[in-house]
């Protein structure tokens, strides 16, 4: 039993040690920022100039986006790097395993998009009225958003590639077109019925329903539905994203 | 248990190319274990799969007594790597790097600090040690590199090519590092295409070639296996035109290589080669300024165990522009 518990204490102190690197080393790196900060809130931008909507239902918007594509930019930027300068190898050649490596890298996309995120929702209480209705919703929004997202984003990291942009690419195309089925453009009681059935396969969807429902909004799948999708999505995404880069190390 | 190294089928698959093909060897403890081969044999393919970087298509290997493929953390806990180019975290300092390496290994905080400070004095970066590693020469990443292989007193230092591209100072500081570490007792698994290195500073050598260990043996011993390389070496005050069409005409010799302001004569004779030479010397009026003869170097073997194509060597040589003569290594491999 001691053994298995420091087993797993070191695996975590090593994992919470490659999230501190990737901190200091990464989250000021150009493609972090355009990708992760300039990418959303230009996007948001844009889309808020030609709507009438009042900006404190928009606010939820510019969250979910935040979210999404600052959690999900991390591993994009991270591991392409480390594979160009060989320090990715640094991992795979000390003794904790991949999955602590990944969850480590996971982390560091978490942190970044659920740090980014927290101001927009500063802006909207202080400036534009926003309410917070229900902590504990906007607090699960946060945790499982950036925790899928950013799983999606190591996922994604697993093509090979040694640039950044070699992974953006393939993501954007992924990323893109769920703005346009997730109710952040177009509210999804507005879609047809059977782009509502696509519409709830979107993970982009339940941040949306859940940031909409934390701040005093109308879910139209119900925030239970939400936050169980959201689960599943990133289970899903964390699985499949270490059962890839395993297989790149049975390739390399 | 002898062997630091045991390399059991290891075999490698890149689709349907099989860039290493079942070798077997052992590394003993203690000792500095070169592993030689032209670009593409499958070397750096053999260090990956050894320190778990990439997984085996088939076969293991055992690191210090541990299965790398089934008890990879046990196996990585014994082993310091120098990838063959330095992957420091430029964006961190010297001591950044030591520390994080530190906290791969889980060393207690007071533990890697004590042992940063022991290496950066070690190698001569200490008054360096707050600055951004971006900064430093090739020569100073590659110690950093070196420090941080070193960080857990690992009992096996696996160095893909630790001294490739550096200024001369740095080659005899990492070469000097290298013996001071094995006298410590760590065992050395050095991959290089320097082979005067190899020769040099090596217990054994194995020579892979096509993803197979074409021979495995000390240094000299492999020598001994090809005798019939022997060689002279002359040199001229003044040099005559057509030297190199009259040296081949000197009997009892199989081929003349010239090799810079030098040439090169192959025989399995030496003596009568000599006396040869003073003859031409004297009847052409040249002075000898040098004479050497020469055994089979461990190039030699390299060469003739890994059969350099002669295709490569001739584009080399019309690459280079230089003499089709100087291209012999082929030659010389085939005999």
């Amino acid at each position: 039993m001691d053994g298995h518990s420091s087993h797993y204490g070191r695996e975590i102190r090593v994992a919470w040690a490659i999230t501190v690197k990737d901190m200091r080393t990464y989250y000021t790196k150009p493609p972090s920022l355009m990708f992760g900060i300039l990418f959303p809130f230009s996007l948001f931008l844009s889309f808020s100039i030609g709507t009438k909507a009042p900006l404190t239902t928009q606010i939820p918007i510019l969250i979910s986006q935040t979210l999404f594509f600052a959690s999900s930019s991390i591993g994009p930027v991270v591991i392409p790097t480390e594979r160009a300068n060989q320090t990715f190898d640094r991992f795979l050649t000390s003794p904790v395993s991949l999955l602590s490596i990944l969850i480590g890298k996971t982390l560091a996309g978490i942190i970044y998009g659920a740090g980014i995120s927290v101001i927009p929702v500063l802006v909207g209480v202080a400036f534009f009225g926003s309410q917070i209705t229900n902590l504990g919703i906007l607090f699960a929004c946060f945790v499982l958003s950036s925790l899928a997202f950013s799983a999606l984003g190591i996922l994604f990291a697993s093509i090979p590639g040694q640039t950044p942009g070699q992974v953006m690419m393939p993501l954007n195309f992924v990323r893109i077109p769920l703005l346009f089925i997730s109710g952040v453009y177009i509210p999804i009681r507005e879609l047809p019925a059977l782009m509502q059935v696509v519409s709830m396969l979107s993970p982009l969807t339940h941040t949306v329903e859940l940031a909409k429902y934390a701040t005093g909004g109308e879910t139209f799948f119900g925030p239970i539905l939400n936050i169980t999708i959201l689960t599943m999505y990133a289970v899903t995404f964390l699985f499949m994203g270490i059962r890839f880069h395993i297989m790149n190390q049975r390739k390399e | 248990m002898d062997n630091a190294v045991e390399a059991i089928g290891l075999t490698k698959y890149y689709g349907n190319l099989l860039a290493v093909d079942h070798i077997n060897f052992e590394v003993k403890k203690g000792e500095i274990f070169g592993f030689l081969g032209p670009n593409g044999a499958g070397k750096t393919t053999t260090i990956r799969m050894l320190t778990g970087i990439s997984i085996p298509t088939e076969g293991t290997a055992i690191i210090m007594g541990y299965d790398i493929r089934h008890q990879p953390i046990e196996a990585k806990e014994q082993m310091g790597i120098v990838p063959d180019i330095s992957n420091v975290y430029n964006e961190l300092s010297a001591w950044d790097n030591l520390i994080f390496t530190g906290k791969l290994y889980d060393m207690p905080k007071a533990y890697r600090e004590s042992r940063a400070v022991e290496l950066l004095k070690l190698f001569g970066l200490y008054e360096r040690r707050k600055e951004k590693v971006q900064g430093f020469s090739r020569g100073m990443k590659r110690r950093i590199c070196i420090a941080m292989a070193l960080m857990n007193r690992s009992s096996i230092l696996f160095l893909d090519e630790p001294t490739s591209g550096l200024d001369v100072q740095s080659v005899l500081i990492i070469r000097d590092m290298i013996r001071k570490l094995n006298q410590q007792g760590l065992t050395i698994f050095l991959t290089t295409h320097n082979l005067e290195e190899a020769s040099q500073m090596c217990d054994r050598v194995a020579i892979i070639n096509h993803g197979r260990i074409a021979a495995i043996d000390a240094p000299e011993k492999l020598k001994r296996t090809v005798e019939s390389l022997q060689s002279v070496e002359v040199a001229f005050a003044t040099l005559p035109s057509d030297a190199l069409k009259e040296l081949e005409e000197l009997p009892n010799i199989s081929e003349v290589v010239k090799e810079g302001d030098k040439f090169r004569l192959f025989t399995d004779d030496p003596s009568s080669v000599l006396t040869s030479i003073w003859k031409y010397a004297e009847n052409n009026n040249l002075k000898l300024i040098t004479v050497n003869t020469l055994g089979p170097s461990l190039e030699d073997v390299f060469v003739k165990l890994t059969g350099i194509r002669p295709a490569t060597a001739e584009e080399e040589l019309e690459k280079t522009g230089r003499s089709k003569v100087q291209g012999t290594a082929q030659r010389r491999a085939e005999q």
